[in-house]
């Protein structure tokens, strides 16, 4: 197990197009880092960097306190399972296994002692002698964890290793690998462009844009309180809605947001004041059916029925894009072309400022 | 739609006139080897009555015999043609392939540059190097030397592109990353990961390098000058020279030469063609 540390970490290919601008992030000793973000982000780049497959060009790198910007990467003490699991084709399971042990000397009874044991922690072992295309999409998936488990490295490196299997089968992985980690408790960093493998696996989340870490926190963290609308839409399917809005006075002294053309909702409490608030941000399941003639109006342009949910699909008045509505259970009442009013709880609100910022909201 | 019967006949058109192309062309190509064959059966008289004889006959042997008389040393310099190619066909290989792994798994700088240097070798003449060659074997004192035809055909700018494309489209950069990461040397790298998974392009390649060097006769005639350092084609053209040496003995020579190529042809013929297209389109 080990701590990673990026201080200042920067890459810059040749003519000057910078991928990684000027990085800090730690990662705790055996946590479960995820680095998400859209395609072309950086963190796939950054995981090599970290693996030693890319050089690093600005900023240090140290796993614990020592740093090993200038390491191989096979002296580095760092695994990594590639997202085409790279096996050696022309080698059987355990010869895959046993390849790096094989490469630092190791002696051959020990080599298949530390594969038998992989392969029972894997229950892989029935296909120690086969060829990996004899294998099925899990079945390789689990010898090249297995092939980064035999190292016993300090950190594990993961870069988007799901991503080639089926629905059910990804589903499953992803159990599996957080009981690996719970059993391993070892260092992992793990790159993904799914936002809900980043929240069911991650212990922290690292949500990259543009070679800049956006925001980093725990799951709950980034979807509740996303630091800025790129992670609020990012996070969350259905995405979060960002409707435009601002302060209005109402009667008695006390100040609500007025949403486009739709109406007005309260003001959380807490907000900083003098805030200059721009936009409003609610999750699809946060917003509920108006009990009365208050909230805000907008009609029906589609209801998709998920069986265990509804998701409405509403445009707002005075608004260009429909917002999405999660509604738990059956509404068969609810059709397009329908007008209805909706609110939220004030609890659930996010607020933004006009760089898509969000404003401290003390609750 | 069901068509009639000048509608099919139309369409038919394009491909009996492929086939009829295919037939003249094979038949073209293959009637010199055929009689090459049909003439190492045969005596000299009905060789070069008329018309040629089309069909085997039982003078083989005889033919063999007086093959032997004349040049004793043919086994040695087929044994000497074998070596070589074998040779040079290995050593081929290998720097090919291990070029066409620094091309494709390395960056370095000029990397594109020089391997348009390495291409651009292929449009020089061979004759152009012919007097160069014979200076720098004399210089280094390699006539007559089998190192004066392997050395000189070790590398070459026809396998080191073979090899790049072979392994740009069927060997994943991962798998040479995860080598790297699992501890393994750069020639490691090659050696037990890259090559291994090269058998196809080594099987064509090996094939071409092999006819190539074992058929080569200007090669050989520019630095093989003594009869007992001949190699098999030099043989067969001194054969020419004797008066007393007939078609039959030199049909025979050429018919036994060419037997080795056609074993190797064999075995690898479907492998070659399995090469020549892999890389053609995206699998």
């Amino acid at each position: 197990m080990s701590k990673l540390v990026l201080r200042g970490i920067g890459k810059t290919y040749l003519g000057d197009v910078q991928v990684i601008k000027d990085l800090d992030l730690e990662v705790h000793d055996g946590e479960f880092m995820v680095f998400v973000g859209p395609s072309g982000c950086g963190k796939t780049t950054l995981l090599r960097m970290i693996a030693g497959l890319e050089e690093i060009t600005a900023g240090t790198l140290h796993f614990d306190d020592e740093c090993v910007n200038d390491e191989g990467p096979a002296d580095r003490g760092a695994a990594m399972v590639f997202q085409s699991y790279a096996l050696y084709p022309h080698m059987t399971v355990a010869e895959n296994l046993a390849f790096s042990l094989k490469m630092a000397g190791v002696s051959k009874a020990e080599q298949k002692k530390q594969v038998d044991q992989v392969a029972d922690i894997l229950q892989i072992r029935p296909l120690l002698d086969r060829k990996p295309k004899a294998l099925s999409g899990g079945q390789r998936q689990r010898v090249a964890i297995g092939r980064a488990i035999v190292r016993k490295p300090k950190v594990f490196l993961f870069d988007e290793p799901l991503s080639n299997l089926d629905a059910n089968l990804r589903v499953q992985m992803r159990v599996e690998l957080t009981k690996l980690h719970q059993e391993l408790r070892c260092t992992m960093v793990y790159v993904t462009h799914d936002q809900i493998e980043a929240m069911t696996l991650g212990q922290r989340i690292a949500i990259f844009n543009k070679g800049k870490i956006e925001q980093i926190g725990t799951p709950l963290e980034v979807y509740h309180h996303p630091a800025n609308t790129f992670v609020a839409e990012f996070m969350g399917s259905p995405k979060m809605n960002l409707l435009p809005a601002h302060r209005v006075d109402i009667a008695d002294g006390r100040q609500a947001l007025q949403v486009a053309a739709a109406g007005t909702v309260d003001l959380p409490m807490g907000v900083t004041p003098g805030a200059s608030i721009a936009t409003l941000g609610v999750r699809p399941e946060h917003f509920t059916i108006s009990p009365n003639a208050l909230g805000l109006e907008g009609h029906i342009s589609l209801v998709e029925h998920l069986g265990e949910a509804t998701l409405i699909h509403l445009r707002l008045l005075g608004t260009d894009n429909d917002i999405a509505m999660k509604l738990p259970g059956s509404h068969p009442q609810h059709r397009a072309g329908q007008y209805i009013r909706i609110t939220c709880s004030e609890l659930h609100m996010c607020l933004f400022d006009d760089a898509g910022n969000a404003i401290a909201v003390a609750r | 739609m069901k068509q009639t019967a000048p509608q099919r006949a139309l369409r038919a058109i394009p491909l009996a006139t492929a086939y009829v192309s295919l037939a003249v062309g094979a038949f073209i190509m293959l009637m010199p080897f055929y009689y090459m064959l049909v003439f190492a059966t045969r005596s000299n008289t009905e060789i070069l009555s008329v018309p040629p004889p089309l069909w085997f006959g039982g003078s083989f042997f005889d033919n063999v015999s007086e093959l032997m008389r004349f040049r004793s040393h043919f086994w040695h310099a087929m044994g000497r043609s074998l070596v070589i190619a074998s040779l040079t066909t290995v050593l081929n290989l290998f720097f090919c392939s291990l070029a066409g792994f620094a091309f494709v798994m390395h960056d370095f700088r000029y990397k594109d540059k020089l391997f348009a240097f390495v291409m651009a070798t292929m449009l020089m003449p061979a004759f152009v190097s012919m007097i160069p060659t014979i200076l720098l074997m004399q210089a280094i004192g390699w006539i007559n030397d089998m190192k004066a035809m392997v050395i000189p055909g070790a590398c070459g700018a026809l396998g080191i592109f073979m090899m790049r494309q072979y392994i740009s489209g069927a060997i994943p950069r991962e798998l040479v990353e995860a080598g790297r990461m699992d501890g393994c040397s750069e020639f490691g790298l090659y050696w037990r990961i890259v090559l291994p998974l090269l058998a196809p392009a080594l099987g064509t390649l090996g094939l071409i390098t092999f006819i190539g060097s074992y058929n080569n006769f200007v090669g050989a005639l520019l630095v093989m000058r003594d009869q007992e350092s001949f190699t098999v084609p030099l043989v067969l053209r001194s054969l020419q020279g004797t008066s007393a040496a007939t078609w039959g003995a030199i049909s025979a020579g050429s018919a036994i030469a060419v037997l080795p190529l056609l074993v190797a042809f064999i075995f690898y013929s479907r492998r070659l063609i399995d090469g020549l297209t892999s890389g053609a389109v995206k699998g």
